[in-house]
């Protein structure tokens, strides 16, 4: 059986499709991790140290810096009047003027449309939740990054994945369907792989991705809130107090369980389909399928259609779907989904090609 | 171990049309020689020995059971080449008969053992590590082969084995199906009907999906005894009479042609030749190549 899994891991890689796609996956990952780094700007109005890349990174933190620690009214009266803008260009919300990310934070929050406290409490904004705030832009950057990359990786795996039945059709089925073990253990490699293929494929971008990160930006911010994080950040919408480095477990966990879902669609479609193309067009189609569907997130059915892959990966619809009465975040239903998008994939295919008659 | 693999009742349909119709068939050890027209039902014929397809009346029993019931018992006696080879264009010769054999379920040392002795007697040895893609048709047909040996079939299945192989290539698997034949049972069909008079002990013979003729190839071209003559014409008259009568080949001799009829006899000076195979499969198939 472990000659079979590393045949069919070595068929599968040996495919350009699979490992060009890899390979620019790791590049844009890489990519789109250094652009974020240089591209960003920050200014510090106390001192009026501006500049970008990692001279934007140590503002952002000399910032954060300063109000480190347990949000307090007395932090906000600080942060306002410290950190205020002063012009709005074009008479522009105040809230939109990003200087730098402790005062976008401070800004989503405290802030009126001229950059004037709004007169709200942190007890107003947070209730009795513990806000720890710090330097969290870098790895809230890393996280939006992680949305795209994730969502470009699963179409690679889907790629990947898409001819390890359908490619047989040509002609090899004839010698698998008739030898000893060709419609039993062989099938069960050709799963096997392909699965090994999505999660070390997974593996690997995260890794690297992550590694990247506590690179540019060390290990800062992990243990403080992502409610107080800056405007940009798409994470703003998870409305729970997770901290930057619990938020990262999750997406982490639904950027798996999507990925091998993705697997899943793919494998059944490989063995439906004759043409490995058309199992990927086919697959690839109902995975972006959901994007299109006009299901509002107030809407109980957004509560199923967000189990579909394509939101375990963008994550942070899923992540702001309300509590269960257990307490639980409604995300970790993502496993049990992801787990019956690989058996049905992995059964209907397994089925399908075992059983598929030769013409 | 004497097998006995036994088509009853065997019919396959698509559709209107009838591949293989109500075929009964007895193989033992020994080569069978499958011949017919394209379109015959040979391919199918094969796939459904080959589980490939499932009849869609009759059963197929080897040893008076099912094969479809035995499963992974049936599938390690056999052993297939199909009419289209299908191969992975990135691997050598040599991982393709290490993948194959895994799916038989050799063992690792069996494996390489067994792939070295096949590559070796098809002529492939010195190829072994490059990649197949780079392989010419030949050669392909005969990794082909080599793959259907491994795992010393019981039972051998070989659909067009020769197609693509040049003379001294076919004397070589002509050979090596004649040592390999021993106990077992080899079913190959071919066009070129010299392959099969060479080697197959016996010959079933094909046509619209029914079985015509079946039995060792001097009995059933005794079916057609006095109906070959050779026929000597002026050669101005050669192509007059290749029109009109059903020519099985001609030769040039001492500025007349001589002509292999097949037929009624064309003219009393006609000769009567013993028949050959070739000359029974162009009684059986005249035009139906060309339909």
């Amino acid at each position: 059986m472990k000659r079979l899994i590393s045949f069919e891991l070595r068929k599968l890689l040996e495919r350009p499709t699979a490992w060009v796609g890899l390979l620019l996956v790791l590049l844009f990952s890489q990519g789109i991790a250094f652009s974020g780094y240089h591209n960003q700007y920050a200014v510090d109005p106390m001192t009026g140290s501006e500049g970008s890349g990692g001279a934007s990174v140590a503002i952002d933190k000399t910032v954060a810096a300063r109000y480190e620690g347990i949000l307090t009214d007395e932090k906000v009266r600080l942060m306002v009047e410290e950190l205020v803008p002063k012009s709005r260009p074009g008479g522009i919300n105040a809230i939109y003027i990003y200087q730098n990310a402790t005062q976008s934070a401070a800004a989503r929050h405290f802030y009126d449309i001229e950059g004037n406290w709004n007169g709200k409490t942190v007890s107003d904004v947070f209730g009795e939740e513990r806000i720890k705030i710090g330097y969290t832009g870098g790895w809230m950057a890393t996280s939006s990054n992680l949305i795209q990359v994730f969502m470009v990786l699963s179409f690679v795996v889907m790629l990947a994945v898409s001819p390890v039945f359908s490619g047989e059709y040509g002609g090899v089925d004839n010698i698998i369907l008739t030898a000893r073990y060709g419609r039993s253990k062989c099938a069960a490699a050709k799963l096997t792989a392909s699965l090994l293929l999505a999660a070390g494929a997974f593996l690997l971008v995260a890794g690297t991705s992550l590694l990247a990160a506590f690179l540019y930006y060390g290990k800062e911010g992990l243990d403080c809130s992502i409610l107080f994080t800056s405007m940009d950040s798409a994470e703003r919408f998870i409305p729970f107090n997770l901290t930057v480095g619990e938020m990262l477990c999750y997406q982490m966990l639904l950027g798996f369980t999507g990925i091998l879902s993705a697997a899943g669609f793919a494998l059944l479609f490989s063995s439906v389909c004759r043409n490995q193309l058309a199992a990927f067009a086919v697959c690839a189609g109902l995975y972006v399928l959901p994007i299109l569907l006009p299901v509002p997130e107030t809407s109980f059915l957004f509560r199923v259609v967000a189990l579909l892959p394509l939101y375990h990966i963008q994550f942070v619809s899923l992540m702001a779907v309300e509590q269960m009465e257990s307490g639980l975040l409604y995300a970790v239903w993502a496993v049990p989904a992801a787990a019956a998008f690989v058996l049905v994939g992995s059964v209907g295919s397994y089925r399908v090609f075992t059983k598929h008659q030769v013409f | 171990m004497a097998m006995e693999l036994k088509t009853i009742g065997l019919t396959k349909r698509y559709g209107a049309k009838t591949a293989v119709k109500d075929m009964n068939l007895t193989l033992r050890s020994g080569v069978y020689g499958l011949l017919g027209a394209n379109g015959a039902g040979k391919t199918t014929l094969m796939r459904l020995l080959c589980t490939l397809q499932n009849p869609t009346a009759g059963e197929i029993q080897l040893n008076g059971q099912n094969i479809r019931g035995l499963g992974g018992d049936y599938w390690k006696l056999l052993g297939y080449l199909p009419q289209n080879f299908g191969y992975y264009p990135q691997f050598s010769a040599w991982d393709f008969l290490l993948y194959v054999s895994a799916l038989k379920g050799l063992d690792n040392n069996a494996a390489r053992k067994k792939s070295a002795e096949l590559l070796e007697a098809v002529g492939l040895m010195k190829e072994a590590h490059r990649r197949i893609k780079t392989f010419s048709g030949g050669m392909k047909q005969r990794l082909g082969i080599a793959q259907a040996m491994l795992g010393d079939p019981h039972i051998l299945v070989l659909d067009e084995p020769t197609a693509g192989l040049d003379p001294k290539e076919r004397v070589r698997f002509r050979n090596l199906i004649s040592m390999f034949s021993k106990d077992r049972i080899v079913l190959l069909s071919t066009h070129i009907v010299s392959d099969v008079e060479s080697v197959a002990e016996r010959i079933i013979l094909m046509k619209a999906g029914q079985l015509l003729q079946f039995g060792g190839p001097m009995e059933i071209t005794s079916e057609i005894e006095g109906q070959v003559w050779e026929y000597t014409v002026p050669a101005s008259q050669a192509e007059e009479s290749s029109a009109r009568l059903s020519i099985s080949s001609l030769r040039q001799e001492n500025g007349h042609t001589v002509l292999r009829v097949i037929g009624p006899s064309p003219s009393p000076e006609a000769i009567a030749v013993p028949p050959s195979l070739e000359d029974l499969y162009l009684y059986y198939f005249k035009g139906v190549e060309d339909q």
